[in-house]
């Protein structure tokens, strides 16, 4: 395991959709965050949140063939899903901080979807917070990441210790090639720096409109969008759409990275968010596709995690033509955390159809 | 006695159980309520099963009609050392073991024990374990955990309802004391042959957890209900839920009527479970979302009697693929055999380390019974297949994190001293010298 840097890194908003920094503390921090108000009549949909933030970072460290960035930002309401249902979650009177361990493979830049990362804290040598398993979560400025509230008795440093599992079997190519990895952390709390961090207001009229905040571009860390459509592998067919979010669909001709034998296809479907196309990750999804009337595959659009087609959904299937008809059906919405703006949405999504 | 000062009295006897030694048990047994147990038969093994862990035959039966479970334990990790047993060190131990159980009944209210034997113990004999026992080193069970072994050679497990007998126990097996609840003690004692690496402790029923909620990984407003028995809030181990001590027995060879004993140190990160989940939630992730969806759970669950009503639950995976969320109780049904499962579950809460966490002690058949219900645990398929994710939605895997694993056998009685490997092959070779020394 190796260090490679630890410094204080404040990442910047996005550039449109805010102004400059002045004015941008809406709020005092004392030992937690006081958020503005929700947005009135939330529609259902990926909307414009109250505001938008800054995070900083302790460090990137690299092990295992992954790379793990401990971001952090001031603590902030976030909404727990389980099947149909949103929970809010109301930053705790103790919060310090949200801490967001960012891990991704090091050579494609996939954050994996399919192990979840553990945080353990210390300082001193004394345990301050262990076996911590923090959401799978979808934000705005960050897409798919996994954070959660945490409480640190007082300022100083701490040492972060975040491990991850090896992978499991839904990769292809160097993704499968991964190891258990663990990295170290040292972070410094200072609600000083906590305050300092970029706070900026969406204004009013803007606010719960249909649209989303702008990723935030970090040094060092890559964003994790879906490929643009035209950049998907294989035979793109098009585009379908299911209560905001946007299924991509592309058929490969060989299906043995995938499981598949040679002669089959695969199909695949990368469902991303509208505005800033990240990957939806945790969905449950099904696929029929039918030829004249006739059923030619009705089956799991399984998970899988791939350098070219990123986090998609597929499956081996026995070729496909021109015309053929495929309906996704979403047997659950994904199993994410949501942070402000994505919580009313990707909740109800309805079976979406494609001619190919 | 007020309901307060019984809660205090409550809470400072696991306090002292926690701490241990002598002074502890001084304090307690000077802390006034002379505790009234009645004394264990003058000759145990003859008084006693063969199985060391036929224990549900001495405990009572819950309202609910389930096993109660012995609220207080202490488990002592024991170190053999170098070489082989001699015969003077096992008769040493019996002499120790049967000391405290003339002391105190076998009974929930009184004391029941168990001794048991790791891997690394069995290392220093030249034969290996018989074939009819199953007990390979502890290992990591899933891709997310990297416990460390519990490579201790011996494992004493305490039970009692009162924390002044185990801890009289403690003291009396580590030669402390000379009398033990009126009745004289042995010079032998188990440190006469072992040195005792570890002690841990725990508690289960109702109202301990919530008073012993003050610990890491607990949230601090003690949201750990009143009566619940475990610090999840949920009752665990149903009658409806447990197999027979028979399910659990090596029917075969020189250890049959014994078992094999798993013993995992779990720590419990309750801050999501209890101030970003709700009720509905918990109740999804512990039983299953039809349980959740139909309010089937009330309080702790003692409403369910000695049946968790799994049948209702439907398929993981089909709940997986439609809810995105599986319960716990819900993925071992797969692994039941006639409607049972397949571990025998002695687990208990635990403030060691002041931290909330779990001995999760369990006997099998063979360890390989424990490794597919840990498996069926573990949901990797379901996570795979559906939107539940490695931990998220996965039952209750979010929440715990396995620190430390250990395998251990627990000898018929009549072994319960430092058995060799292979006793029978022992008992063939004593057999075949005395036939030589009377030629």
């Amino acid at each position: 395991m190796r260090e490679r840097s630890r410094r204080a890194f404040l990442g910047g908003v996005g550039a449109a959709g805010v102004g400059g920094l002045a004015g941008c503390l809406g709020f005092e921090l004392e030992s937690g965050s006081r958020e503005p108000a929700l947005v009135e009549n939330r529609p259902d949909a990926v909307y414009r949140p109250t505001h938008t933030e800054g995070m900083a970072m302790a460090g990137v460290v690299s092990d295992g063939g992954y790379s793990c960035a401990l971001t952090y930002s001031y603590p902030h309401r976030f909404w727990t899903v389980t099947g149909d249902d949103t929970t809010q979650v109301e930053v705790g009177a103790d919060d310090a901080l949200h801490l967001m361990p960012v891990v991704w493979h090091s050579e494609t830049g996939v954050v994996p979807s399919d192990v979840n990362p553990s945080v353990d804290v210390t300082r001193d040598g004394e345990s301050v917070v262990d076996g911590l398993n923090p959401w799978p979560m979808l934000a705005q400025q960050m897409g798919f990441h996994f954070g959660d509230n945490v409480e640190l008795p007082e300022q100083g440093e701490y040492t972060v210790t975040v491990s991850v599992g090896a992978g499991g079997d839904r990769r292809t190519g160097s993704l499968a090639e991964t190891e258990r990895a663990e990295f170290e952390f040292t972070l410094d709390y200072q609600r000083s720096e906590l305050r300092e961090l970029p706070f900026q207001d969406v204004p009013e009229a803007r606010q719960g409109t249909l649209g989303a905040a702008e990723p935030m571009e970090m040094e060092m860390v890559p964003l994790m969008r879906a490929p643009a459509s035209d950049d998907l592998p294989g035979t793109v067919r098009g585009t379908t759409e299911s209560g905001d979010a946007q299924f991509v669909v592309t058929t490969l001709e060989d299906a043995t990275p995938f499981g598949g034998d040679e002669g089959q296809g695969y199909l695949a479907v990368s469902p991303r968010t509208p505005y800033n196309r990240f990957p939806l990750p945790q969905l449950s999804l099904s696929g029929t596709l039918s030829r004249d009337g006739e059923t030619t595959f009705d089956g799991y659009l399984n998970e899988w995690l791939d350098p070219d087609l990123g986090i998609h959904y597929g499956a081996v299937v026995d070729g496909v033509e021109g015309g053929d008809e495929l309906t996704i059906t979403v047997d659950t919405p994904p199993q994410l955390s949501r942070h402000e703006g994505y919580e009313t949405a990707f909740m109800n999504l309805p079976a979406a159809t494609l001619t190919l | 006695m007020s309901d307060s000062h019984g809660i205090d009295r409550r809470a400072f006897v696991k306090s002292a159980v926690a701490i241990g030694g002598a002074a502890a048990l001084s304090a307690c047994l000077d802390r006034g309520t002379e505790i009234d147990v009645p004394r264990g038969p003058e000759d145990p093994t003859a008084a006693f099963p063969e199985r060391q862990h036929a224990w549900n035959a001495a405990l009572p039966t819950t309202d609910a009609g389930n096993n109660h479970h012995p609220r207080h334990r202490v488990l002592l990790a024991l170190d053999y050392g170098e070489g082989t047993p001699t015969e003077a060190e096992r008769e040493t131990v019996e002499a120790a073991l049967a000391g405290v159980e003339r002391a105190y009944e076998r009974s929930a209210a009184g004391l029941l024990l168990t001794i048991s034997y790791s891997p690394y113990y069995f290392d220093r004999f030249d034969a290996d374990l018989p074939e009819s026992v199953d007990l390979p080193e502890p290992r990591a069970l899933s891709a997310f955990e990297d416990p460390a072994a519990d490579d201790a050679d011996a494992i004493v497990h305490l039970a009692s309802d009162h924390g002044e007998v185990v801890m009289g126990a403690e003291e009396a097996l580590k030669g402390e004391l000379d009398e033990l609840n009126g009745v004289p003690q042995p010079d032998a004692a188990l440190t006469d042959a072992f040195s005792v690496r570890e002690r841990r402790t725990g508690f289960i029923g109702d109202g301990l957890p919530a008073e012993n909620q003050d610990v890491s990984g607990v949230p601090d407003d003690g949201p750990v209900p009143e009566d619940a028995p475990l610090y999840m809030g949920f009752e665990s181990a149903f009658e409806g839920n447990q197999p027979t001590e028979d399910r659990v027995t090596i029917r075969e060879g020189p250890f049959a009527g014994g078992t094999t004993q798993q013993l995992s140190t779990l720590t419990l990160n309750l801050t999501q479970w209890y101030e970003q989940d709700t009720r509905e939630q918990r109740v999804s992730k512990m039983f299953c979302p039809h349980h959740a969806a139909n309010n089937v759970v009330e309080d702790a669950g003692e409403n369910l009697g000695t049946d968790p009503r799994m049948d209702d639950c439907g398929d993981p995976m089909e709940t997986a693929r439609s809810e995105g969320v599986v319960g716990h109780s819900q993925k071992m049904v797969d692994v039941r055999e006639d409607d049972a499962p397949i571990i025998l579950r002695r687990d208990f809460d635990s403030t060691d380390g002041d931290r909330a966490g779990v001995h999760f002690l369990s006997l099998q058949r063979t360890i390989s019974d424990f490794v597919t219900t840990r498996e069926a645990m573990n949901g990797e398929e379901i996570d795979s297949d559906s939107a539940v994710g490695q931990r998220t939605n996965n039952g209750i895997l979010q929440y715990i994190t396995t620190v430390r694993r250990g395998n251990f056998l627990v000898p018929p009685r009549s072994l319960r001293a430092l058995p060799p490997a292979r006793p029978d092959a022992d008992v063939a070779e004593v057999a075949e010298r005395a036939e030589v020394a009377d030629a």
